[in-house]
């Protein structure tokens, strides 16, 4: 049993409360939620972190995350320099604030672009492993929900999301894999190719799932899922 | 890299550095964010535009396309709302700067024909062929930073290194290429546009540092007017946010920006006059408390 433990949580900057200033309470719930569910990877010896990125890339427990492109240069993270894209920068900030913050930790960036297959190729291969491995898995569903989102209202968010949402609840891995690459960048939903990996990961284990946060409060979509 | 001089010229009108030009938002759209189209309909604009000249405005910039998401505005019918217009506050206001926000190459040139002196480029050479409308017809252009957003777009989680720096190297590029382009040295200036391409804390961040864009020598024109980084800010609603909208220009304007793009005019005219004073580019008015 490789993977013990896996959460999904979403990475807009305004989690940091240092970038939501006054807002920071609108997303108290969120925030919660997802601490909750990284705090269940603390069972694991190691922890593998999987987001989205323009460009694929590794890193190490070391690597740095910051968040003063968005605006807050006080709040970083990691010994090294703060080089993690936003989605991996969310997902470690989430855990230096948990018990897992002392296990091993690596970090990995996938493209929008990553076919489906070699995301779960992926999954499997971190699967494969002799390490109890905790499984961070960091996406957004789409940024098209509402007439405010960032990126105007799609017809088809909402149905995306919800199917994204009900596959995470019952651990629909099949469907999971079958979102479709090009819906999902159509829709922004920076999520798919992590959920995909999320997806590979589970396969052979008997995990199940638990969605605890879903809703779009500014328009993009997050999801909260653990996998104990 | 901009005129020796340093005088901004803009039709008839001349600026000399330290001196503020104020432009007045006259809006002919239906649903502009914070007028809501009063301005829409023509007999309106007129009534605006007269009050505004009146009240102290330099410059008046004609919008026929709402700057965020919207219905959309053909080419045809963003003419159909300028073109005409313009020509006629030229014949009504020789002396009037006229601006027309616009993106499209094709506008540009029929307005330039009706009389227009500047071309408020909102959306950051999104047409490239703009530059060349504006050299073509000897007029100005602004040349503005809206961190790579395609025309009538809203930010999602726009990244800077360092925000000031990236409007510097944005800017001052568009304006070289203007420049390069027969754009008049004296008609170009650049406008770190706030809130497009940023969020709150980022246009905060500009607003701090407007002396460095102040610093590049082209004219800085900053259009702060009740946007959302000032509600956000204070958390008002666009209808509430003329304080903080003095606030902000006036900062912009003691750190080195030169024209203002605004709603309220004599309000922003008072705080620029005032601020003249302060920064020595302008007399009091009298001074005669104990001094009899």
């Amino acid at each position: 049993m490789p993977v013990v433990a896996a959460a999904v949580c979403p990475h807009p900057p305004l989690l940091v409360p240092e970038v939501a200033s006054g807002a920071a309470p609108e997303l108290d719930d969120l925030r919660a939620a997802s601490l909750t569910a990284v705090e269940s990877l603390a069972t694991a010896a190691r922890i593998v972190v999987i987001g989205s990125a323009t460009a694929a890339s590794t890193y190490d427990g070391a690597a740095g995350g910051s968040f003063g492109a968005y605006g807050a240069s006080g709040v970083r993270f990691g010994t090294g320099p703060a080089v993690l894209p936003l989605s991996l920068a969310i997902g470690g900030w989430l855990l230096e604030q948990t018990k897992a913050v002392h296990l091993p930790r690596t970090y990995r960036a996938l493209p929008p672009d990553t076919p489906p297959d070699a995301c779960v190729r992926l999954g499997r291969e971190i699967a494969d492993s002799n390490d109890r491995i905790g499984l961070l898995v960091m996406g957004d569903g789409s940024a098209r929900r509402s007439e405010h989102s960032p990126v105007h209202l799609h017809p088809r968010a909402e149905i995306f999301d919800t199917t994204v949402a009900n596959a995470l609840q019952h651990r629909n891995l099949d469907v999971l894999k079958a979102v479709d690459p090009d819906l999902a960048n159509e829709l922004q939903a920076a999520g798919r190719a992590p959920w995909q990996v999320l997806a590979g990961a589970l396969e052979g284990t008997s995990l199940s799932g638990d969605l605890t946060y879903e809703a779009a409060p500014y328009g993009v979509g997050y999801f909260v899922a653990s996998f104990t | 890299m901009t005129t020796s001089d340093g005088v901004l010229r803009l039709g008839s009108r001349s600026f000399g550095a330290g001196e503020f030009a104020l432009m007045a938002i006259i809006n002919r759209t239906p649903d502009s964010f914070f007028d809501r189209g009063a301005t829409y309909a023509t007999d309106a604009a007129f009534a605006a535009i007269d009050q505004a000249v009146a009240e102290g405005a330099d410059l008046v910039d004609i919008g026929g396309v709402k700057a965020g998401y919207g219905e959309p505005v053909s080419e045809a019918e963003e003419l159909r709302r300028t073109v005409d217009f313009v020509a006629a506050i030229r014949a009504r206001h020789p002396e009037l700067v006229i601006s027309v926000d616009t993106y499209r190459s094709g506008v540009a040139r029929q307005v330039a024909d009706a009389g227009a002196d500047l071309i408020n480029d909102t959306w950051a050479g999104a047409d490239p062929d703009l530059v060349n409308a504006a050299a073509a017809a000897g007029i100005g252009l602004v040349c503005s930073h809206v961190g790579g957003l395609s025309p009538r777009t809203d930010p999602h989680r726009m990244a800077y290194d360092d925000v000031v720096a990236d409007v510097i190297r944005t800017t001052t590029a568009l304006a070289d290429r203007a420049l390069a382009a027969g754009v008049r040295p004296d008609g170009i200036l650049i406008d770190p546009t706030h809130d497009f391409g940023k969020n709150t804390l980022q246009s905060l961040e500009l607003t701090r540092r407007l002396d460095e864009l102040a610093a590049t020598g082209w004219p800085v024109l900053v259009a702060v007017s009740n946007k959302d980084f000032i509600g956000e800010t204070l958390e008002l609603p666009p209808g509430q946010r003329g304080n903080g909208t003095l606030a902000a220009l006036s900062v912009s304007a003691w750190l080195g920006a030169r024209v203002f793009r605004v709603h309220d005019v004599p309000a922003a005219r008072q705080a620029l006059d005032f601020i003249a004073v302060l920064r020595g580019t302008a007399q009091p008015a009298g001074t005669r408390r104990s001094l009899a």
